[in-house]
């Protein structure tokens, strides 16, 4: 993977050291809360509900094993033993003391982390597809291109103070695994009939209170020319959009209010006056970057392991095999997804003995990496099919053997009420409850995939609007309720999820959650998931059953 | 009647104005009849920079002896997460916590006097 250079790790010793002084004076009384507040947000640091609360980027949600454990020393040291992956690959501390800030990015820093651009009107950190470099139905790693965009927009004075903060995401894969249409920009790198790469390039997706899916600009951008054509966007963006009003602010507004015709005019305008020799990379520093994503050799392997298949005997292993062990790009491999949603635990949650042990397992057996899902689960990309039975008895112990990939105990939740101060309502205990209830493996690989997705409030952090199931919890005369919609993904159908009906109490919930369950089952055709169900019927036959039960 | 409430500048956590000081211990939190007490104690706060932030006035009620806060959010506030209950104030289990628990459907979320947004 991709190791910082000298100029790198110049910034974030410089960036650390400044941070240091900024917190001593803000400690010293030498500046005003409202003076340091935008510093240290510039740092990640945030003032949550308990505690200051850290976020760390994690770029492409890709870790090597000193950093995963370095996140792990930091939890133990200066938190309370746990951290929390986000939706964005990120990992979240929140329990931090502004006294040891300094110290923790000081030791981030020691192994290229920084919380640099997690907070603020700027680019932030850009998320790829989890199974980069090792999925099969990829024609690229599109690590190098979140290489290439991370060198560029990091500390990039024009986008520093953008109308809104500002996401992107990329695939390289058939697949869309990163949500990339929900974002502000969303990226899909494909090779063309003669052989080139291109980007096909969705802008003006987003979630929140106004929620969009990106719509294509451009079919086919030749792969080179990416930074220079992101300038035009993010100078017209930068140019045009609202700054009066923060519900107007992201690009999605903008992109609805002109059209995608005239924005993609605009664009195209603006990417004409850019002397593209001077932001796109040259090839010589492509090829540099691509060279740190090489993978290890593999060492070439039978295509079917006789000690995988046997362990296939203990049906809890089979059927880890079927939820969690992926298809590799090179035989005798396997991706390997680690869950971090135990039914009854928080969604994301990993303590800093779990964040250990995955690095002593990715050491040993997946080529010293790991990777971040943004469905706030991890990945080991690159196993042995033999090695597969070692790693699920060394994970199974440790709480980490799940077998429950995007299935209806694989919820996505925000940290919403319980930490978060912009949230409205609570929404780990509504995925606690939600699991418990669909706690049985064999029911819910039965009821087959199914996404739900919890958000504390409108700002969608965790994305109920591309939920097969999505939940939002909302503020109704002072108490906490949550509303349900149906129908969202995002992934290649992406869609975004349709209100059901009125908001209905917390303890509501899991019967309401059964209730949809039941009906689907009902209506259900052949290989059909839920999602797909929802699809055909439309929403009435659902919102019978749950209002209908409700009364 | 009202509290005033902050949190640590230096550690974050969440404290209580206790007549002049600030106190982590919600049970020690001064309570304030008159609006005027609570504002001029708001104005007090404001002039210590160093030893807390976003300090601002949240409602209480008695509740069977107890005070608590009338917001949801200013209980999570003053108990800690609901999903790690060892973790936060309420990791002390006092008198408190189970009046706290106690009250969990008395709760509204207005209890949050000029609500700054941060």
């Amino acid at each position: 993977m991709y190791r910082y250079d000298s100029l790198d790790k110049e910034m974030l010793t410089d960036r650390s050291n400044e941070f240091r002084h900024q917190a001593a004076r803000r400690l010293s009384g030498e500046i005003t809360e409202d003076q340091f507040k935008p510093l240290r947000l510039m740092n990640g640091l945030y003032l949550q509900l308990h505690a200051y609360m850290l976020r760390i980027a994690i770029p492409f949600g890709t870790l090597n094993t000193k950093q995963l454990r370095r996140l792990a020393w930091v939890a133990k040291t200066y938190d309370k033993g746990y951290g929390h992956f986000t939706t964005r690959t990120n990992l979240q501390l929140h329990w931090i003391k502004l006294r040891d800030a300094p110290d923790i990015l000081d030791a981030l820093a020691e192994v290229d982390l920084h919380a640099i651009q997690t907070s603020g009107n700027c680019i932030r950190n850009i998320t790829a597809d989890p199974y980069a470099g090792a999925t099969a139905d990829e024609i690229d790693d599109p690590r190098v291109w979140v290489e290439a965009m991370r060198q560029w927009s990091t500390n990039h004075p024009e986008y520093s103070y953008l109308p809104r903060k500002f996401k992107i995401a990329v695939t390289a894969a058939e697949k869309d695994r990163a949500a990339i249409r929900s974002y502000d920009v969303g990226l899909h790198l494909r090779r063309t009939r003669d052989g080139e790469l291109s980007f096909e390039v969705m802008v003006g997706g987003g979630q929140g209170r106004t929620p969009y899916l990106a719509k294509t600009i451009r079919e086919h951008l030749p792969a080179g020319r990416l930074l220079s054509y992101l300038d035009a966007v993010l100078r017209v963006y930068n140019r045009q959009s609202r700054r009066d009003n923060i519900h107007k602010q992201r690009i999605k507004i903008l992109v609805a209010t002109l059209g995608v015709e005239e924005f993609t005019r605009q664009v195209e305008a603006e990417w004409a006056l850019i002397e593209g020799a001077d932001i796109d990379l040259p090839d010589t520093e492509l090829a540099r970057i691509r060279a740190a994503f090489m993978p290890c050799a593999f060492d070439p392997q039978p295509a079917s392991s006789p000690v995988f298949e046997a362990a296939k005997a203990d049906p809890e292993f089979a059927r880890f095999t079927r939820r969690n062990v992926h298809p590799h790009k090179v035989p005798g491999y396997a991706i390997v997804d680690i869950s971090l949603k135990v039914p009854g635990e928080t969604p994301g949650d990993a303590s800093s003995e779990q964040m250990d042990l995955v690095a002593d397992l990715a050491d040993a057996y997946s080529q010293g990496e790991v990777r971040i899902n943004y469905t706030q689960n991890l990945v080991l990309p690159h196993v042995k099919l033999a090695d597969v039975p070692a790693i699920y008895a060394a994970l199974k112990p440790a709480g980490l053997a799940t077998a429950n990939m995007d299935l209806i105990t694989d919820i996505i939740a925000c940290p919403g009420l319980d930490y978060c101060t912009l949230a409205n309502a609570r929404a780990i205990p509504v995925a606690q409850s939600i699991a418990k209830r669909f706690a049985d493996p064999e029911r819910a690989e039965q009821i087959g995939d199914l996404k739900i997705n919890i958000s504390g409030c409108i700002n969608a952090c965790g994305h109920h609007h591309l939920g097969a199931i999505g939940i939002l919890g909302v503020d109704k005369k002072g108490e906490e309720y949550y509303q349900l919609s149906l129908g969202g993904s995002g992934g290649d159908d992406a869609e975004l999820a349709k209100i059901l009906g009125p908001a209905m109490s917390g303890p509501a919930i899991p019967d309401a959650i059964e209730t949809l369950v039941e009906t689907y089952i009902v209506h259900r055709k052949d290989g059909e998931r839920f999602l797909d169900t929802v699809r055909r019927t439309g929403l009435q036959p659902f919102k019978e059953a749950v209002y209908a039960s409700a009364d | 009647m009202k509290m005033l409430t902050a949190n640590s500048l230096t550690t974050g956590e969440v404290v209580f104005w206790d007549h002049g000081q600030w106190s982590v211990r919600f049970a020690d939190g001064e309570r304030f009849e008159a609006d005027e007490a609570a504002d001029a104690a708001l104005a007090l706060a404001e002039t210590q920079p160093k030893i807390a932030v976003a300090a601002y006035l949240i409602d209480v009620e008695d509740n069977d002896g107890h005070w608590v806060p009338i917001a949801f959010r200013e209980r999570l506030r003053a108990l800690g997460p609901s999903n790690t209950p060892q973790h936060g104030k309420q990791a002390d289990g006092d008198a408190d916590v189970e009046a706290f628990q106690a009250s969990h459907s008395s709760a509204r979320s207005t209890g949050r006097v000029k609500l700054i947004k941060r």
